[in-house]
């Protein structure tokens, strides 16, 4: 081969390297300046928890502050035991969300896949709880707990989560989307309901679970005013009911002190997405249901 | 098997309530027999003006309870005022109020139409609570004369205004009638042909109807009785179409909200705001100008609302429960600790011999806004003391807006709103009834 025709070769190879770099790529043109708008909100927070009260109404100040003042973060932690409500939220939120995956997986198969008498009614009666709103039913939620034994326990904000006509449905609709053939398949390999379940059903509906269970832990984590109503010893209280604390009903907020708690707040979930996001991710794409 | 258990925790009920004048005539026995067993009360609150009001509030329970033998307090924090309110609501619903709650003055009738409250009359009066309370203050927790909680946090709106922007346009003195008000605010606004540079006045929004209650006042009405709201009167009417005439010459915010309206006061973007007392310390710390505090400019006369809240004691719980809560009560209104409270928090101290406190005397000179929030509380009352005041005053509010906005005329927006109210609180009523 000659010299010439090699670096013919090379030129256009780099030139269809490049395009298709660019092929590739473009989204990341229009995705950066969205991303940049997406982080706007949380630098904001981040950047308003380290100004001095005065510096956040002076027009003059400018975006950023004059020196960094982490002395809001100290002053925040002081108003309440925001240790202890992390930890309380933690339980809380997970101990939700694994009693609702296991609720509402056995819930929907069994509205999506069997027949019993009495199916379509019951099935009407969960969407009945979807529509009513929570606070209609907080009084007999209540009169419900106290006579269980558990206001104003750690229990008390997790019981009444633990079932979700939400779920049901969401879920029961993607089981019905599974082809019964799949299924079909894996009781002839001798597979009983809960093996199907195990090994067909649920690897298929990955992405609405992962759905669903963001939709739950981000509810549940910001839940503010049933935890309030339940509880009384700030030794069970969540994290929203702190930054209650700092939101105030007769004067102005107290903005560096709320900001400063919000990204205590918000951090865990942030860092928990950003660990986990190449699974969700991922597992939006890898499912073989369409 | 039910019917037997509820007979006799009534036979009880009944039995101790006959006992309880008698006892407690014999303080001699009575404290022997109590002082083995501790008395525990649940005591909820929500926070007004900061966060550390928290710490602030635990702190004095700690001591109270390190203090007195046989009692311990618990503190519950409930969030908003109307938090506080649902949460001892949802505690009456199933039979167990807290010992004692914190809500706002205006829940006074609720609490009375759910037959909660414990009438504390004649223990204030063989008390000093009579006379060394500022009236102003007391009388937010009078119905019919009977005396039914301890004023413990009471605030009112006053007129905030930058000095310095009062200073740039050489007005030497804030507005003090109506009519100043309107000139002033017109002189205060700023306007770069069409976009709005400042507001020459803001009402805080969301109490809103609070400040417009104190306008009324200022026109000589009170606008309710304790069973029906009078917005529909001319002196009303009077006063909704004064803010319409401000808000049309451009110089008053058609809406704002609370949180939103103070920050445009520390921003500059409002030269004069209506805002509650309680705000003081945060608008004064956080403004990077000086701030003067004035009364709200009168009509016919001074005039105001309270806001804030008194301490409630619960009616259904033990006598030896009920004793304990007003000596916690009493305590926490003591004179000491309201001037302590008044100093940290910017609440104003509810008793005379608290102003006269020497480190109260300093607070005062420090900071003399406080003592214009003081003097006010004089010319105020309580503030729409009716059945299902939540919803008047989500409804004034509405009658308010709509009005502002330019969607209906003043008299009938009113009118209105004063007869779908009078509707809810004879409904309230009647279903108390039967």
């Amino acid at each position: 081969m000659s010299d010439v025709t090699q670096a013919k070769l090379s030129t256009s190879r780099r030139r269809a390297h490049w395009q298709r770099h660019l092929r590739a790529n473009w989204l990341h043109l229009i995705m950066a300046p969205l991303a940049l708008l997406w982080l706007s909100p949380l630098v904001w927070i981040l950047v308003t928890s380290l100004k001095t009260n005065v510096e956040v109404f002076d027009q003059a100040a400018g975006f950023w502050p004059q020196s960094l003042n982490f002395s809001n973060y100290p002053s925040t932690l002081s108003v309440a035991p925001f240790g202890t409500y992390l930890v309380n939220s933690v339980i809380v939120t997970s101990s939700i969300l694994t009693g609702q995956m296991i609720t509402i997986t056995l819930a929907a198969y069994a509205f999506a896949r069997l027949t019993f008498p009495g199916k379509n009614l019951l099935f009407t009666l969960f969407l009945l709880q979807v529509m009513f709103p929570i606070y209609a039913i907080f009084l007999t939620n209540f009169i419900t707990l106290r006579e269980m034994g558990l206001v104003n326990t750690i229990l008390a904000m997790i019981v009444p989560f633990i079932a979700s006509g939400y779920g049901t449905f969401m879920l029961r609709q993607s089981f019905r989307q599974v082809p019964s053939e799949l299924s079909d398949a894996a009781r002839l390999d001798g597979c009983n309901h809960l093996e199907i379940l195990w090994h067909v059903f649920l690897p298929l509906v990955k992405p609405t679970l992962i759905a669903f269970g963001i939709i739950s832990v981000v509810t549940h984590w910001n839940d503010y005013m049933w935890p309030l109503l339940v509880t009384n010893s700030e030794g069970i209280r969540t994290l929203p009911i702190g930054l209650g604390l700092l939101a105030k009903a007769d004067s102005g907020a107290d903005w560096p002190r709320l900001m400063a708690g919000t990204t205590i707040v918000v951090s865990p979930l942030l860092l928990l997405f950003v660990i986990f996001q190449r699974r969700f991710i991922d597992s939006f794409m890898h499912t073989g249901v369409k | 098997m039910k019917s037997t258990k509820s007979n006799l925790t009534r036979r009880r009920l009944l039995a101790s309530g006959l006992a309880a004048p008698f006892v407690s005539m014999m303080p001699g026995v009575l404290t022997p027999a109590r002082a083995n067993e501790t008395v525990k009360l649940q005591f909820m609150y929500p926070v007004g003006v900061s966060g550390d009001i928290n710490t602030i509030i635990s702190g004095m329970i700690s001591d109270f309870n390190a203090t007195h033998d046989g009692i311990e307090v618990e503190a519950i924090y409930a969030g908003s005022y109307d938090n506080t309110e649902q949460k001892v609501i949802t505690a009456l619903g199933v039979g167990e109020p807290p010992a004692l709650w914190l809500p706002i003055n205006s829940s006074l009738q609720t609490f009375l139409g759910l037959d909660a409250l414990e009438d504390i009359t004649e223990q204030a009066k063989s008390d000093d609570i009579y006379d060394d309370f500022i009236g102003g203050f007391l009388n937010t927790a009078v119905s019919d004369d009977r005396l039914y909680g301890l004023s413990y946090q009471p605030s009112t709106p006053v007129l905030y205004y930058n000095k310095d922007a009062f200073g740039a346009l050489g007005i030497a003195k804030a507005p003090e009638t109506w009519d100043e008000l309107f000139e002033t605010a017109k002189a205060l606004t700023i306007r770069d042909g069409d976009e709005l540079k400042r507001w020459g006045l803001t009402i805080g929004g969301g109490w809103h109807d609070w400040m417009f209650e104190g306008y009324c006042r200022q026109n000589g009405l009170v606008p309710w009785e304790k069973d029906k709201v009078l917005w529909d009167r001319p002196e009303a009417i009077e006063a909704l179409s004064f803010w319409k005439t401000m808000v049309d010459a451009g110089c008053m915010a058609p809406a704002s909200t609370w949180q939103g309206s103070a920050n445009d006061f520390m921003a500059g973007s409002t030269a004069m705001l209506y805002h509650s007392t309680g705000s003081l310390t945060n608008l004064r710390k956080s403004s990077p100008f000086e701030v003067g505090v004035a009364f709200m400019p009168k009509k016919k006369q001074w005039g105001a609302s309270q806001g804030g809240g008194p301490i409630m004691i619960a009616k259904k719980q033990s006598d030896a429960k009920k004793e304990a809560a007003w000596t916690f009560a009493r305590w926490m209104t003591n004179t000491e600790n309201q001037a302590a409270w008044s100093r940290a928090t910017g609440y104003l101290a509810v008793r005379k011999s608290s102003w006269e406190q020497p480190e109260m005397q300093q607070y005062l000179a420090e900071v003399p806004q406080a003592e214009v929030a003081m003097k006010q509380a004089q010319y105020s009352g309580a503030f729409l003391q009716v059945p299902a005041y939540s919803r008047a005053r989500d409804s004034l509010k509405s009658a308010i807006d709509r009005t502002l906005a330019g969607e209906i005329a003043p008299a009938a927006a009113l009118t209105d709103a004063t007869a779908e109210v009078n509707r809810e609180i004879t409904r309230v009523l009647r279903r108390q009834k039967g």
